[in-house]
């Protein structure tokens, strides 16, 4: 079934049908689609990509019930159940949680650059059915935890949601998606920061193998805000994480660490795109990835500095280590600058383990499979010791020990 | 007989590096090789760790009554044999102290003795440490990185000390070392040494012979050993260059 077709037998359950704006928008959207075809050779969101799992329009769509569960923990935490991307309503005197409104649509979709070369931003847009808007006031210093759930097989979510930090606040967001079943989550987070906030954003996915996750971020941050985001991805299906960061005012800062374990037929698609468009402001990205079998990576990475931007520091990191002959992590860093007083920095390795650290390891009686495991441990422990959540921490653990069981 | 090589031919991408070496050693014995830079010292020395980057073309050895070949790299470390690096590897992120914990048990296990609990190993690499001279805030650091030279070949010995090898091979340790360093390593070898086990000393300089004294000295050229006997000949060795014996 193309598109169009998929729209309209599709519409009654997708937001914001009525509104004439949005409406325009999507007819310019499926003109796109119709026009493009899904041209791979020249769209980085479409590479490693098994278009059939996304054109073949299946889509099951529930109608959108409030089952979510908001749980206020009285210490400014709080834990969210999100089922099927819904969010039941909230608030207090800290937070307030409602539905994706109309007005928030245009937000990032609406955008030149992104109706030409990230179709899955498009598809989100054009089949919105769910998501949720969060805000954080003024000065509140907030913890969210949200599982991501969703309940049937066969059933396709397009969420959107907004986060906004108001002045002064700080938001430590912990976000995990467990899904089993044979479903797809297209989800797009735009992400506001204002003075002087900071969020934390910490995503945690461990999908089984029919389960795909599409996540696009988009995060502004205005005058010495900052935006932190950290994923683990132990996911066996399919799972794109694309970042849109835009330094809007001075001393702001983006920091983007990825961080994958991939094994069989796994896919892990990465893509940053860092906008420098104000004095002194930081960047920072580091994406490793553990790939074995016939696994596959990208990360197209984007720097770009704007003529504005003096006094950037931007830094671009890939690491990988490929235990299979079979398995591949392409990376490709971009910087573009056009101030003059930046900087900036890529490096990139990628390779099979250590081999002369192997026979040392083995030289002092550790059998092949713990010097590999030690190896691969000590390739991420870094990142993986400076997680300051002990409850997180051990999750993660948890799970860096089931991908290491199965290393031989 | 302890190890016994016998005509032993190893190449590497295509070049011949040992070329039917003979060498025994018994229990108990200290041996030292010196040879010009090139004649196959460290490939001897790694073959017989069990670096899988050669190819055996010929060539027999056993160690305490087991063909090495049958053995894999963790195996012949298990049954006791230990290679000091001539340049030992870096390995950033994996600390030193879980690292030497998890070697010495699984050597005990292998002989089928109780493993070593987190504190008693702690207290052991604390005390064989301080034997060295080496700083207690270098245990918390990872494997070789950023070390000295001097500091990887102390680090070296200390992986000795605590193993406590059968057979030890010092791939030239004494390179890089100061000479109070020399006379710290080369004690901690004298006190390992025992009637039980047996050493494999590489080195160019006589000195180090002077501290650990061989009971025999092996002249090895182009691939294999040309002239053993005692200590004498590293004097001559010393005084003479390898001329003579190539
Ligand atoms: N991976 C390799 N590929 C090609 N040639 C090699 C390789 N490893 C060693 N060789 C060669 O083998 C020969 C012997 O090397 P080896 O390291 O055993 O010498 P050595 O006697 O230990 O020398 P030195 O005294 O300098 O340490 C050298 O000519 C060296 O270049
Ligand atoms: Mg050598």
């Amino acid at each position: 079934m193309n598109i169009q077709d998929n729209y309209l037998k599709n519409k009654k359950n997708i937001f914001f049908t009525e509104n004439e704006d949005v409406e325009n928008h999507r007819k310019k959207l499926i003109n796109i689609f119709e026009k493009d075809r899904f041209d791979k050779k020249n769209n980085e969101s479409l590479k490693n990509v098994n278009l059939k799992n996304f054109l073949d329009f299946n889509y099951k769509y529930l109608v959108p019930e409030e089952t979510s569960v908001i749980n206020n923990n009285h210490d400014n935490s709080y834990s969210i159940v999100s089922v099927n991307g819904q969010c039941a309503s909230f608030k207090d005197d800290k937070i307030e949680i409602t539905k994706i409104l109309d007005e928030d649509y245009n937000d990032f979709s609406k955008n030149d650059t992104i109706e030409k070369n990230d179709h899955f931003v498009n598809l989100n847009s054009l089949f919105l059915n769910s998501g949720f808007k969060i805000i954080i006031k003024k000065n509140n210093n907030i913890k969210i935890k949200i599982s991501n759930i969703i309940t049937d097989d066969d059933l396709t979510i397009f969420q959107k949601n907004n986060y906004i930090c108001e002045d002064g606040s700080s938001l430590n967001l912990i976000e995990e998606f467990e899904n089993k079943n044979n479903s797809t989550s297209n989800i797009l987070n735009v992400i506001k920061l204002e003075k002087n906030s900071q969020l934390n954003h910490f995503l945690i996915q461990d999908n089984a193998p029919d389960h795909n996750l599409i996540i696009t971020t988009h995060s502004s941050c205005k005058k010495d805000s900052i935006y932190n985001q950290k994923v683990y991805n132990f996911s066996e299906g399919y799972v794109r994480n694309f970042h849109y960061s835009e330094l809007i005012e001075t001393n702001s800062e983006a920091d983007l660490q990825g961080i994958f374990f991939l094994k069989d037929n796994n896919t892990s698609n990465n893509k940053t795109f860092v906008k420098h468009l104000a004095e002194n402001c930081k960047s920072n990205q580091v994406y490793k990835g553990i790939l074995n079998d016939h696994s596959k990576a990208t990360y197209f990475s984007n720097t770009h500095v704007d003529q504005e931007a003096q006094k950037t520091e931007g830094y671009q990191l890939s690491k990988g280590i490929l235990l299979s002959d079979n398995a591949s992590y392409f990376s490709k860093p971009e910087l573009k600058i056009y101030a003059d007083d930046v900087k900036c920095s890529h490096g990139s390795t990628i390779g099979p383990i250590d081999e002369n650290a192997i026979f040392y390891l083995r030289s002092r009686g550790m059998s092949k499979i713990a010097a590999t495991k030690i190896l691969i441990s000590s390739f991420i422990n870094e990142e993986l010791s400076s997680i300051d959540n002990e409850q997180m921490s051990e999750k993660i653990q948890k799970k860096l020990v089931r991908y290491l069981s199965q290393v031989k | 007989m302890f190890l016994e090589i016998q005509d032993l031919s190893v190449k590497i991408e295509n070049k011949n590096i040992l070329k039917g070496l003979n060498l025994n050693i018994n229990k108990g014995e200290v041996h030292a090789i010196m040879g010009p830079n090139g004649c196959g010292k460290s490939t001897l020395a790694n073959v017989l760790a069990g670096k899988e980057d050669y190819e055996i073309l010929n060539g027999k050895i056993n160690f305490k009554d087991n063909d090495l070949f049958d053995l894999n790299i963790e195996e012949r470390a298990q049954e006791g044999m230990f290679l000091a690096f001539q340049y030992p590897v870096e390995i950033p992120g994996v600390n030193i102290t879980p690292f030497l914990h998890s070697a010495i048990n699984s050597k005990r296990k292998r002989m089928n003795e109780e493993e070593i609990d987190n504190l008693s190993f702690a207290k052991l690499l604390k005390s064989k440490a301080s034997d060295l001279g080496i700083n207690i805030d270098m245990l918390k650091r990872s494997v070789n990185t950023g070390f000295s030279g001097g500091e990887k070949k102390r680090y070296e010995i200390l992986q000795m000390s605590i193993l406590n090898p059968d057979l030890a091979i010092l791939d030239e340790t004494d390179s890089g070392l100061d000479i109070d360093a020399l006379k710290i390593v080369t004690d901690g070898v004298n006190k390992l040494k025992t009637k039980d086990n047996s050493f494999l000393i590489i080195t160019h300089y006589q000195k180090l012979l002077d501290y650990i004294k061989p009971d025999y000295v092996h002249v090895m050229v182009n691939g294999s050993i040309v002239k053993s006997g005692g200590s004498e000949i590293a004097v001559e060795i010393e005084k003479d260059g390898f001329q003579k014996f190539q």
